[in-house]
């Protein structure tokens, strides 16, 4: 009786702060509002997550909500980046980001529109009924396209509209995937029925098999093109590049998982009905996935600008991630779902830095920062760390979720899979490593250092949690933690 | 049943008219035309079958499809439409209306290998959706102009609605009034960033937005 509850708090929090830090007339109220209102939806979702593992899914409202351990993972992600990105946001205003003089009003829009991008994120995690999940996954784009537009000149706007064409256009192809997806199950469910998660996995095996194969198609290259997934990407490394630095930490480390997750949740529910025929469906995003990575990396070399590096990472990643739900191994499985959160906190971290030296250097152009280290060692060596992070060197957890996948392709006998990944992941690294290097120690051609000046509390402690997390994970990883992970490959792989 | 397949024909032809117009206003007109036939199909089925759900759904497009979004789309966006017309485009006319009906062969063709369990309305009302949904995300991609973009992915989702009343008229109207709200808040955003584009490119030809690469 409590978990219906808990499920309308948790998702009514965001909501509420979103709606009074449109309508309150102080800015002053309106930073105060942002961390307990990350705060509780926080608090509120690590317990029902809790609850879940203690006593298995929950189900509220005739299956309009659902939550389970697939869910729960993005769930955590969602709650966990969107609190530091909200906390981060405060300290990287304040600090007079981009040379930018905040004009009235611009915050009211800012955290406004924050707030309802957290709620269409949890909407799309605890949603049960499929149309309700779709609903989710889309809305997140209404929040977050203006959001991209915040900065309000030529290129901004340039990169919201393609990213509002683009993602509307994969959600309309996604939607006719659901629509198909309930056609699947009309044969053995009757035509009006309860399209929803435990209802679709009951059925199982008795969907239309082929009806659930083209409806999983169009999801994946529907929202395939909201997770970032090649060639759907273009809209990526634009937005990443114009919006500002916390709302490119919620897109990267945040949104991407919530479509990967309706992705992968569509394909767990098709995939017992196509179980016995050859499938086709796993290799199609192993396909994807791999193509991904391919075209992330050629990108990341030579890039000039740090925060479409970062982007283009970030294509590379899901790729790997979609990769590693795709080999169809549960070992593979358990690696997707937790490089989805190694991904996220050190993504999230590197677009906090992404802010950091913008603040010092005034610039996104990897060439013109220099000696970091010498400017603002605190700062630096978060850069550099986090570089290292999300590049997958150890002792970082991305070490142990990419080792994971390559171990699962392995243990699949997909030796070129593996291997090829792997490849993949080491001239990443290299890509990444050098132009961070070279911001962080490199000694420049002799032109003056900005002043050695520290930056503020406030826009580093956020990092420096995501960087203990990341660093945690990568050595142990917590018994719930665990458990959440196996639980949800288990959903995956069915 | 004969009624709901001639205005389903009826809204494939519509469909055609963002293929051809040139002019942003037309454009609108043509999605407020595309939605009352989609509302009108619903309610011929209610006619048939009286569902309340198909009533209140019918209803529920008209008002706010067939009124509504047009209204907000042209005071929104009205610097753009009085006398705006797309003037470059991607695909001249002849091989856009070649495409256009490629297009619909495909997706009548498509509907009819689809493991599909007739409901209230025949297989192709279904292919008749599909072609409407794949012409008007053919126009959103061959169009230049904003405005020409949006009516495109307009008409794609009118195609998807009147396919998911093939497929499920019992899916439950709390639904249906999900997607068309999301379409609402689409309009919203879009319109709000159409008139964002007065300032910057003063106009409203998003082949102006190509300052971002590599």
């Amino acid at each position: 009786m409590i978990d219906p509850a808990l499920l309308l708090v948790m998702l009514a929090t965001p909501l509420l702060g979103g709606i009074s830090s449109a309508l309150v007339r102080s800015d002053r109220v309106r930073y105060a509002l942002v961390v307990p209102t990350c705060l509780v939806t926080l608090a509120l979702a690590l317990t029902l997550i809790a609850r879940i593992l203690a006593t298995g899914p929950v189900s509220a409202f005739a299956n309009w909500l659902y939550l389970d351990d697939l869910d729960a993972v993005v769930l955590l992600v969602v709650v966990v980046v969107s609190t530091l990105a909200g906390a981060y946001s405060i300290a990287y205003f304040r600090s007079d980001a981009q040379g930018h003089v905040l004009r009235p009003g611009e915050l009211r829009k800012y955290f406004g529109l924050f707030h309802l991008f957290t709620f269409t994120m949890v909407l799309a995690t605890v949603s049960g009924n499929l149309i309700l999940l779709w609903t989710g996954v889309t809305a997140t784009t209404f929040a977050a396209a203006p959001l991209v537009d915040f900065y309000g000149s030529h290129e901004p706007l340039e990169a919201a509209w393609k990213f509002l064409v683009l993602a509307v256009a994969g959600e309309l192809i996604a939607l006719l995937g659901f629509l198909l997806l309930y056609e699947a199950g009309i044969a053995s469910l009757g035509s009006a029925y309860n399209f929803s998660i435990p209802v679709m996995e009951q059925a199982g095996p008795h969907l239309t098999a082929s009806l659930g194969a083209i409806a999983f198609l169009m999801v994946l290259v529907g929202f395939g093109a909201k997770a970032g997934l090649a060639p759907m990407h273009t809209w990526l490394p634009d937005a990443h590049s114009q919006a500002p630095a916390p709302v490119c930490a919620m897109l990267s480390g945040a949104e991407l998982n919530c479509a990967m997750l309706a992705i992968v949740r569509v394909l767990s529910l098709v995939t017992p009905a196509n179980k016995a025929r050859a499938g086709g469906l796993h290799e199609a995003l192993l396909a994807f996935g791999l193509l991904s990575m391919a075209v992330g990396v050629v990108f990341l070399i030579s890039q000039r600008n740090f925060k479409r590096l970062l982007a283009y990472s970030s294509v590379e990643q899901m790729g790997l991630i979609a990769a590693g739900f795709g080999i169809g191994a549960p070992v593979a499985a358990v690696g997707a779902l937790l490089q989805m959160i190694t991904h996220s906190l050190a993504k999230s971290l590197m677009f906090f830095n992404s802010g950091n030296l913008l603040l010092r250097f005034r610039t996104t152009t990897i060439s013109e920062v220099r000696g970091a280290i010498r400017v603002a060692p605190a700062s630096a060596i978060l850069v550099i760390a986090g570089a290292l992070a999300i590049a997958g060197a150890p002792p970082f957890g991305l070490f142990i979720s990419e080792f994971t996948i390559i171990r699962g392709a392995l243990l699949n006998h997909a030796w070129a899979v593996g291997a090829g990944i792997a490849a993949l992941l080491m001239v990443a690294f290299l890509a990444l490593m050098e132009p961070f290097n070279r911001m962080v120690f490199g000694q420049g051609r002799g032109e003056p250092l900005p002043a050695r000046a520290e930056l503020g509390l406030g826009v580093l402690a956020p990092g420096y949690i995501l960087l203990a997390a990341v660093l945690v994970l990568g050595v142990w990883i917590p018994g719930p933690l665990h458990s959440m992970l196996v639980g949800a490959s288990q959903v995956v792989d069915r | 049943m004969l009624a709901e397949l001639m205005l389903s024909a009826l809204l494939l032809l519509v469909t055609y008219w963002f293929i051809v117009t040139r002019r942003l206003s037309s454009a609108v007109s043509a999605y407020s035309v595309q939605s009352w036939l989609l509302g009108l199909v619903a309610l011929a089925l209610y006619v048939d079958t009286r569902l309340i759900g198909l009533l209140l759904f019918g209803l529920l497009i008209v008002s706010v499809k067939g009124i509504l979004i047009p209204r907000l789309l042209r005071n929104r966006v009205a610097f753009a439409l009085v006398a705006g017309r797309e003037t470059s485009y991607y695909v001249r006319f002849p091989t856009a209306l070649l495409i256009g009906a490629g297009l619909s062969l495909v997706g009548l063709l498509a509907a009819t290998r689809l493991a599909f369990q007739p409901q209230l309305l025949p297989q192709s009302v279904l292919g008749i959706s599909l072609a409407v949904f794949l012409l008007g995300l053919f126009t959103t991609i061959a169009r230049r102009d904003a405005i020409l973009q949006v009516t495109g992915l307009l008409a794609a989702e009118n195609g998807l609605l009147l396919l998911s009343l093939v497929v499920a008229p019992g899916l439950s109207l709390l639904i249906e009034v999900a997607i068309v709200l999301d379409v609402l808040i689409a309009v919203l955003v879009m319109g709000f960033l159409v008139a964002r584009m007065r300032d910057a490119v003063a106009g409203t030809d998003t082949s102006e937005l190509t300052r971002l690469r590599g």
